[in-house]
């Protein structure tokens, strides 16, 4: 929270795209064009613009500015939880289904929300059926049923 | 001349079109009251589905453009109720708007702000419908190296202007530029920043892109938000909804100033609603503020943000119809989702495509009356919105994100990328960036690139047709002037530094 540590957040940003930009324009050099009647080629604007984000960063890395609260241990593992949701969502989708996977997905949702367990599942379970309905019914768009009804 | 308008005006009375002008009106305040959601969240979440629906560009974009002015209008409500403002362009509207609630004005606030958004709106699209013809007939004299100097001068005016940051503002629009980068090469094929991965050959997808940098950081970021102690999620009692005349009349200068100001800060490419709201309070400060009581309440102080920065939405796609140029992130959004159209904005928009040109404008004439007429009687059921719990409203957001992902992909590929995109913007809103510059540099890059490149190829590599034309040499002029004056100025004015606060 104090000055120190988000400016040392702005060093580390700054550092982290100088890196950026030397890996951007390594890349740029190594295209092998064999024959154009482009007078620029594909390496030029790559190039050029990983000089200028080199020349930002070190701006960034001597003036850093100041910078938001960053989230404590607890709000950071909540995150992580909110990540790890989306995640097995993505992964869920296409096996379990929409509606089922969506249920379960906007119930831990809205617990790691700080929803009560009853309010969680009732949101769950209406949401997840409303917007089925919505989706195929109301919208004609075809979500995937799932593998596991097969 | 205004051929155009006739046939947009067609175009937006279809039953069809203007169910979606009031749809994108009500779903945009609905959006813009609700606390974080500002306008591009919207339009991120809802973009996909507009696609998957198969509607034409046109009715796309009128539902969209409704979405985008509906925000601007929704955004003051927990401005006033909640001193919360509900997007970056609602920001000034605190300042006056919540004094206003704690008086127990804050009924007649809602309302002199729906009109003040009114007035706003009204003259920036008179402005839109007179200037944009007129602009679209100077572009179709513009190059290649003229629209090259002219991206150079968009980002410069946007490094001066947007953000409190203008070296992150930079670095973000850089980053942007990047990302524009991957994928094949148009001219000569070459993969660029693949890694041999084909889901990366088209290049990093548009409505992944923007879902993932707007809803999925969002979400994240209402975790923290969810978990602050002061969110009560009280509402101040409404008193009368209506405004007197009284009231109008006294804020009657100021709206029209601050429409006219809110317009002109629109036009200018890169900046948006929040340097609008800003520029036009600190005016109306020093023109009427006698008595000291901007800041404590007056209703002054809440017409000009509200005017201003509804004139600024509007203004903002005279470059973005006429240029291709977006005038703010939203219009850099709605740029992409014509692109995904294969509709490139620019000066033959108003001739290649009078239906979608006039149709937007047609629309925007439509939806702002309908705004107008849904805001002064129905203030207190937008307001009710302001209650929504975050644990209803972030399950719906995930949803919204996955489905209009999955539906445009049916691929997992796509859904990493774009959670990926998410941390990313996250982490980059946490050290201060804004995301505007980033989607602006992203949605500009290729184009920009693509510019340079038949530029040197019609001149062989001679680089100086880049500033030959009357044209070019005046965008690099300014644009050099707008990154060097905000250095230069203080240091002319250091020598007599009256009440510089």
């Amino acid at each position: 929270m104090s000055n120190s540590t988000s400016q040392a957040a702005d060093r580390c940003l700054g550092i982290a795209l100088i890196v950026l930009a030397a890996f951007c324009a390594a890349h740029a050099l190594s295209l092998h064009v064999p024959f154009s009647y482009d007078p620029v080629g594909p390496k030029a604007f790559p190039l050029g613009l990983s000089i200028l984000l080199g020349l930002l960063s070190l701006v960034l890395i001597f003036r850093p500015g100041l910078n938001g609260h960053w989230p404590d241990g607890r709000l950071a593992l909540k995150l992580c939880a909110v990540l790890a949701l989306l995640l097995a969502y993505a992964l869920l989708f296409p096996r379990l289904g929409y509606a089922a996977s969506s249920c379960i997905v906007i119930t831990l949702l809205a617990r790691l929300f700080s929803a009560s367990w009853r309010q969680a599942i009732i949101t769950g379970v209406l949401m997840a059926l409303g917007s089925y309905w919505l989706f195929t019914q109301g919208l004609d768009i075809t979500l995937p049923s799932g593998t596991w009804l097969s | 001349m205004f051929d155009f308008l006739i046939e947009g005006f067609s175009v937006a009375l279809t039953p069809l079109n203007l169910g979606l002008a009031f749809l994108g009106a009500l779903l945009g305040t609905l959006f813009g009251a609700l606390p974080g959601i500002g306008p591009i969240n919207g339009i991120a979440i809802l973009m996909p589905l507009a696609y998957t629906l198969g509607l034409p560009a046109e009715s796309a974009l009128i539902l969209l453009a409704g979405i985008y002015t509906g925000a601007e209008y929704g955004g003051r409500m927990s401005s006033i109720l909640l001193n919360v403002p509900g997007d970056a362009g609602a920001v000034m509207t605190t300042l006056d708007g919540h004094p206003l609630a704690k008086k127990g004005l804050a009924g007649p606030a809602l309302g002199l702000s729906a009109v003040s958004s009114f007035v706003g709106a009204t003259i920036a699209i008179l402005g839109l419908t007179l200037f944009a013809p007129l602009l679209a007939q100077v572009a179709v004299m513009f190059g290649p190296a003229e629209f090259f100097a002219l991206m150079v001068f968009a980002f410069s005016s946007m490094a001066v202007m947007m953000g409190k940051d203008p070296i992150k503002t930079a670095i973000g629009a850089v980053l942007g530029v990047m990302i524009a980068m991957i994928g094949v090469d148009s001219a000569t094929g070459v993969m660029r920043y693949t890694f041999g991965m084909p889901e990366l050959f088209d290049g990093v997808d548009f409505v992944v892109m923007i879902i993932g940098l707007f809803a999925i950081s969002e979400i994240l970021l209402m975790l923290e938000h969810a978990s602050r102690p002061d969110d009560d999620g009280k509402l101040p009692p409404l008193g009368r909804v209506f405004v007197s005349t009284k009231e109008l009349l006294l804020c009657k200068g100021t709206m029209l100033r601050s429409g006219l100001l809110g317009f002109i800060i629109g036009v200018l490419p890169g900046t948006g609603a929040s340097v609008a709201g800003a520029v036009s309070y600190t005016t109306e400060k020093r023109l009427n503020d006698k008595h000291g009581t901007f800041g404590k309440g007056d209703m002054r102080g809440l017409a000009a943000p509200e005017a201003a920065n509804n004139a600024s939405a509007a203004g903002s796609f005279v470059p973005m119809l006429t240029l291709g140029i977006p005038g703010s992130g939203t219009t850099a959004v709605l740029l992409g989702a014509l692109m995904l159209y294969n509709i490139t904005p620019g000066p033959t928009m108003f001739s290649d495509n009078p239906e979608v040109a006039g149709g937007l404008i047609a629309s925007l004439y439509i939806g702002n009356l309908v705004l107008l007429a849904l805001n002064l009687p129905l203030a207190g059921v937008f307001a009710r919105v302001l209650t929504i719990p975050r644990w209803v409203l972030v399950p719906a957001i995930a949803v919204l994100s996955f489905v209009g992902v999955y539906q445009l992909h049916s691929d997992l590929a796509a859904i990493y990328l774009m959670l990926i995109i998410g941390i990313v913007g996250y982490l980059l809103r946490k050290l201060g960036f804004s995301l505007a510059p980033i989607i602006l540099g992203y949605v500009l890059g290729g184009l920009m690139e693509d510019n340079l490149r038949r530029a040197l190829a019609i001149s062989g590599g001679d680089t100086s047709i880049l500033w030959q034309s009357g044209i070019s040499l005046f965008l690099w002029i300014a644009a050099t002037a707008l990154l060097v004056l905000p250095w230069l100025l203080p240091k002319l004015m250091a020598g007599r530094k009256a009440g510089n606060a």
